[in-house]
C-alpha cells in the first residue's frame, strides 16, 4: 500500500517538483496550496504524513502544525526557509516532529519521509517501566498508574529508546540517529524541543524531571 | 613658669623704663598661662621643691598622682573594651564616610567648608582668648603692684612709729598691722607672707620670725620671687602663684618687697587672689565656645543650603544620564526657571530627546534589515529547492540522455550546488550585518566536534592527495561554544587548508591554558605573504584571481569564520609566508563570561625558517615530531625538497 503524503505548500512549483519526487519514490502525494484549507484536506485525505511549509497564506504553517496536532498523531516534517533558531524551535514546539531546511535535496527529503514513516514494525510484546511510568511497546501506549498518557509516535519512540537501556546515558546526536534516523549528526535542538515537550506530558512537574533526566554536557538518560 | 620682673619701687624709674614695661608686657603671655588651667600641672613641681615644712603639699601631689594613674588605667579599660566592641561597627561607619566623601560633591563640600570654618574659630578664638586673659591680669596686676606698693608704705610706716619694746606688744603690733593689710571688712582683699630675710644677725628684740594669712606658708611664693627680693633693695618683684584658698586651688598674683622693723629686714608678700578675672575669663570662654559652635553649626547649615541648591540639579541630571544610558530613552530632564541649571536641563532634555530620535531609528532600521533577510531567504529558497530538486532528477537520470543533454544535466547540478552555497553564504553574512546573529552556546567537547570535521573533510582531503594529521591531548575538552558555528569555522579552515595545501599534509593542532582552547590549522602549500594575510578575511577576497578555483567556494567563508568567531569572542588569525604554506588559529574563550589572555597554540609556526635557507623542515608529522624538530633548529638539519623555497 502506498503512503499517502500531504503537501501543505502555496508555491506550486515546489509542491510539483515534491510531488514528482515523491511518486518516484513510491508514495501518493496529496496537495493543498492555502494554510486555511489545510485542515479540510488533511481530514479528508487521511495521510500517512503531513509536508508543511512554514509560510503559508491563509494561516501561518505554525498554527496549521498545532491544529493537526490538537486532532491527530500523524507525523509532519516542516519545510522551512529560515533556520533561524527561534522559526525552528517555534515550529517544533508547535508539534512538527522533524523539518527539512530549504532548500533541500530530494534523496534528503525522501530520507526524513521515510524515517518518519518507518513501518510499526511488528513489536514483540514488552513492558518497560521507567520511574512510575509504565511503557507497553506494543500496545504502543504509555500510562502512569490506571491514567493513559497520550504521545505523538516519535515522542514514543524517544521515550522507549531511553527507556530501554536506562543505564545508557544517550548524548543528542545517539539520539538523532536512534529515534530521527539521521546518519549524520544534524540539529540537535530537535533533541531539545522534542524532550521538553516529552517531559510536558509524562512528568509530574517537568521543572524537575523525573523520567527523562538531563545529564548536563553529555545528553539524556531515563529515571529509576 | 615663675617670672619676675623688677618693677622700681621709685615712681622715677616706673615712669621712664620704657625697657622695664616692654619686659613686663613681654612676659604678660608666659605670666596669664597658668590663668588658662595650668595651674594643676605645676602643683607637684611646686611641690617638689618645697622645702621639709611643707609636708602636707607633697602628700597631695601623691594623691594626685594616683589618682591621675587610675583615671588614665580606665580611660585605658574603656577605650580597649569600645575598640574590641565598636571596631566592625567603626570600620563600617568609616568605610561608609569615605564612600561618601567619594560619591557625594555635597557632602564634601559642607564636610571641608566645616573643617575650615572650625579651624579658623580656633585661630581667632584662641587669639580672642589669649588677649582678654592677657588683659584681665595685666589690669589685676598693675591693680595689686600699686596697692602693694601703697601698703608696704604703711606697714614700713607703721613699723618706724612703732614705740614697743616688749615681745607681747611687739607680735601684737604686727599681726595688726598684717591683719589691716588682708583688707577691711569680712571680704579679704590680698594675704601676706611676712618673712625674716634668712641669713642676718639675729637681733635681741626680734620675736617675730614669720607671719602669713590662713592656710599659707611662705611655700607658696616662688623661690625665684623670693631670690629676687632677697637680693634686690627696696625694690618690689612679682610672680604667678598658686594659692590654696578653702579646698581649691586658685591662681594669685605674689608682689614681694623688703620692710624693716627694730633692725630686723622682712620679705612681705602680698598675695592676690586672680580668682574673679579668671571666672571672667571663664565666662568669655565660653562665650566664646557657644558662639563659635552656633556660627559653626551655622555655616555648615549655609553650606548644605547652598551645595543642595547647586548639586541637586547636577546629580538629577547624572541619574536621568544613567537611566538613558541603560536604554530608558523617554527619560528626561524637570526644566524649572530660565538660570544656568534650567539651560543645563534643557539642552540635555535635546541632547536626549535627538539621541532616542537616532536610536529609534537605528533599531527601525535594523528591523527592516532583519525582515528584509528574512523574506529574501524566504523567497529565494522556494525557487530555487524547485530548481534544485528539479536538477537532480535530471542529473540522476543523466545516464538516459544523448551526451549534450547530460553534460548539460551535469553543469546545470553543479551550479545550482554552487549558487545555493553562495545564496546561503551571503544570507548568512547578511544575517550578521542586521545583528540579528545569536550565539547558542552550551558546553561541548570541542575535540568531539573537530574529529567529526576532520572525518567531513576526509574525502575532499583524499581527493587531493594529502592527509589530515590531528595532534590533540588525550580526553575532552569541554568549551562553551555554539557547536553549529564551531563546527562551520572549523569545517572553513580544513577545507581551506586541504585545497590550497597542494597535497602535502594538513595538521590540526589543539591545545588548552586555564582560560581559553586554542586550534591551529597548518598546510604547508603555496602559502601567502604578510599583506595577503591581513586581508584574507575580507568578503570576496582571493589570493590568487587568477587562480582555478575548483571547489567552488564562495569566498565569503572566512568571513563568515571571523564573524562566527567573534560571536564567541574570539580570536581568529592568520599567518603566512610564500612557499611556507599558512597557519590559522582559532582561539576561544572556556568560558563565554571569561576573557583570553593568551592563546595557548602559536601563530607562527615553529618548523619555518626563512625561505632559501638551508634547514627548512618538512611536514611535520605531528607535535612530538615538532618538538624535536624544535630542539635540533639549532643545527644545520639537511636541506629537503627543493620545493620548499619559492
Amino acid at each position: 500500500m502506498k503512503a499517502r503524503i500531504l503537501v501543505v505548500d502555496d508555491d506550486e512549483a515546489l509542491a510539483e517538483m515534491i510531488g514528482i519526487v515523491l511518486r518516484n519514490d513510491g508514495f501518493e502525494p496529496v496537495f493543498c496550496a492555502d494554510g486555511a484549507q489545510a485542515l479540510d484536506v488533511f481530514r479528508s485525505s487521511r495521510p500517512d504524513l503531513v509536508l508543511l511549509d512554514l509560510m503559508l497564506p491563509g494561516m501561518d504553517g505554525i498554527e496549521v502544525c498545532r491544529q493537526v496536532r490538537a486532532e491527530s498523531d500523524v507525523p509532519i516534517v516542516m519545510l522551512t526557509a529560515k533556520s533561524d533558531t527561534s522559526d525552528v524551535v517555534r515550529g517544533l514546539e508547535s508539534g512538527a516532529d522533524d523539518y527539512v531546511p530549504k532548500p533541500f535535496k530530494p534523496a534528503e527529503l525522501v530520507a526524513r519521509v521515510r524515517a518518519r514513516l518507518r513501518p510499526g514494525d511488528q513489536k514483540a510484546p514488552e513492558t518497560l517501566r521507567i520511574a512510575d511510568i509504565t511503557i507497553d511497546v506494543a500496545g504502543h501506549t504509555v500510562s502512569r498508574g490506571s491514567d493513559r498518557i497520550s504521545l505523538t509516535p516519535l515522542e514514543f519512540d524517544l521515550l522507549v529508546a531511553l527507556a530501554r537501556k536506562p543505564w545508557q546515558v544517550f548524548t543528542r546526536e545517539l539520539l538523532l540517529e536512534q529515534v530521527w534516523g539521521y546518519r549524520h549528526a544534524a540539529d540537535t535542538r530537535l533533541v531539545n524541543v522534542h524532550v521538553q515537550r516529552l517531559r510536558s506530558k509524562i512528568e509530574q512537574d517537568p521543572e524537575a524531571p523525573e523520567v527523562v533526566l538531563t545529564v548536563r554536557g553529555v545528553g539524556y538518560k531515563a529515571g529509576v | 613658669m615663675v617670672s619676675a620682673t623688677k618693677q622700681g619701687s621709685d615712681p622715677a624709674a616706673q615712669d621712664g623704663g620704657p625697657d622695664r614695661s616692654l619686659a613686663a608686657s613681654g612676659e604678660a603671655p608666659e605670666a596669664g598661662a597658668p590663668l588658662n588651667g595650668s595651674d594643676k600641672e605645676r602643683q607637684p613641681g611646686l611641690a617638689e621643691s618645697t622645702p621639709p615644712g611643707m609636708p602636707h603639699m607633697v602628700f597631695r601631689a601623691r594623691i594626685w598622682q594616683r589618682r591621675a594613674l587610675i583615671v588614665a588605667l580606665r580611660v585605658v579599660r574603656l577605650v580597649r573594651t569600645g575598640v574590641v566592641r565598636f571596631l566592625p561597627g567603626l570600620r563600617y561607619l568609616g568605610r561608609a564616610l569615605q564612600k561618601r566623601w567619594r560619591r557625594s560633591l555635597q557632602f564634601r563640600t559642607v564636610l571641608t567648608t566645616l573643617m575650615l570654618a572650625m579651624t579658623s574659630f580656633a585661630v581667632v578664638g584662641a587669639y580672642l582668648s589669649n588677649q582678654i586673659a592677657n588683659n584681665l591680669f595685666q589690669e589685676r596686676l598693675t591693680q595689686a603692684e600699686s596697692e602693694t606698693r601703697y601698703n608696704v608704705k604703711q606697714v614700713q610706716d607703721t613699723f618706724d612709729g612703732a614705740q614697743v619694746t616688749d615681745q607681747s606688744s611687739v607680735i601684737t603690733l604686727v599681726s595688726d598691722t598684717l591683719s589691716a593689710v588682708e583688707g577691711r571688712g569680712s571680704v579679704i582683699q590680698r594675704r601676706y607672707v611676712f618673712e625674716a630675710m634668712p641669713n642676718q644677725t639675729k637681733p635681741r628684740n626680734r620675736w617675730v620670725e614669720s607671719r602669713a594669712s590662713d592656710q599659707l606658708t611662705v611655700s607658696v611664693i616662688p623661690p625665684d620671687l623670693r631670690k629676687a627680693v632677697q637680693e634686690s633693695g627696696k625694690e618690689q618683684f612679682w610672680a604667678s602663684t598658686v594659692i590654696p584658698v578653702g579646698t581649691e586651688d586658685r591662681p594669685g598674683i605674689a608682689v614681694g618687697n623688703k620692710v624693716t622693723f627694730n633692725g630686723t629686714v622682712y620679705e612681705l608678700y602680698l598675695i592676690y587672689d586672680l580668682n574673679t578675672a579668671q571666672q571672667t575669663l571663664n565666662e568669655i570662654q565660653s562665650v566664646l565656645w557657644a558662639g563659635g559652635a552656633v556660627l559653626v553649626l551655622l555655616i555648615g547649615a549655609v553650606a548644605w543650603y547652598v551645595t543642595r541648591n547647586v548639586v541637586s540639579p547636577v546629580s538629577h541630571a547624572a541619574m536621568v544620564s544613567e537611566k538613558l544610558a541603560a536604554g530608558q530613552l523617554q527619560e528626561r530632564m524637570v526644566v524649572r526657571g530660565e538660570d544656568e541649571v534650567a539651560r543645563l536641563g534643557a539642552s540635555f532634555n535635546h541632547m536626549a530627546a535627538s539621541l532616542q530620535e537616532q536610536i529609534t531609528q537605528l533599531a527601525t532600521l535594523s528591523q527592516m534589515q532583519q525582515r528584509f533577510v528574512s523574506d529574501v531567504s524566504h523567497e529565494l529558497r522556494t525557487p530555487l529547492t524547485t530548481v534544485r530538486m528539479a536538477a537532480e532528477v535530471l542529473y540522476d537520470a543523466r545516464d538516459d540522455f544523448d551526451p549534450i543533454n547530460k553534460r548539460s544535466a551535469e553543469l546545470l547540478y553543479n551550479q545550482v550546488e554552487r549558487f545555493q552555497s553562495l545564496l546561503s553564504d551571503l544570507l548568512e553574512i547578511s544575517r550578521f550585518d542586521a545583528g540579528v546573529a545569536v550565539l547558542d552556546a552550551e558546553p561541548e567537547d570541542l575535540l568531539h566536534v573537530i574529529s567529526h570535521v576532520i572525518e567531513g573533510a576526509a574525502p575532499v582531503a583524499a581527493e587531493y592527495g594529502s592527509d589530515i594529521v590531528f595532534a590533540a591531548p588525550e580526553g575532552s575538552m569541554v568549551v562553551e561554544m555554539d557547536a553549529r558555528r564551531i563546527d562551520r569555522i572549523l569545517r572553513n579552515l580544513i577545507l581551506n587548508a586541504v585545497e590550497h595545501g597542494e597535497g602535502k599534509p594538513v595538521t590540526v593542532t589543539v591545545a588548552a591554558n586555564e582560560t581559553a582552547v586554542g586550534v591551529s590549522v597548518r598546510d604547508h602549500g603555496i602559502g601567502m605573504d604578510p599583506a595577503e594575510a591581513a586581508r584574507v578575511f575580507d568578503r570576496f577576497w582571493r589570493a590568487d584571481p587568477a587562480r582555478a578555483r575548483t571547489t567552488g567556494g564562495s569566498g565569503l567563508g572566512l568571513s563568515i569564520a571571523m564573524e562566527d568567531t567573534k560571536l564567541h569572542h574570539g580570536w581568529l588569525q592568520a599567518w603566512g609566508r610564500k612557499g611556507s604554506g599558512a597557519n590559522f588559529r582559532l582561539t576561544l574563550p572556556l568560558r563565554q563570561d571569561g576573557a583570553i589572555t593568551e592563546s595557548p597554540v602559536q601563530l607562527e609556526p615553529r618548523d619555518v625558517t626563512i625561505p632559501g635557507a638551508p634547514g627548512n623542515i618538512p611536514a611535520e608529522q605531528d607535535n612530538k615530531n615538532m618538538l624535536v624538530l624544535q630542539t635540533d633548529a639549532a643545527k644545520p638539519a639537511p636541506s629537503r625538497g627543493p620545493e620548499e623555497t619559492p
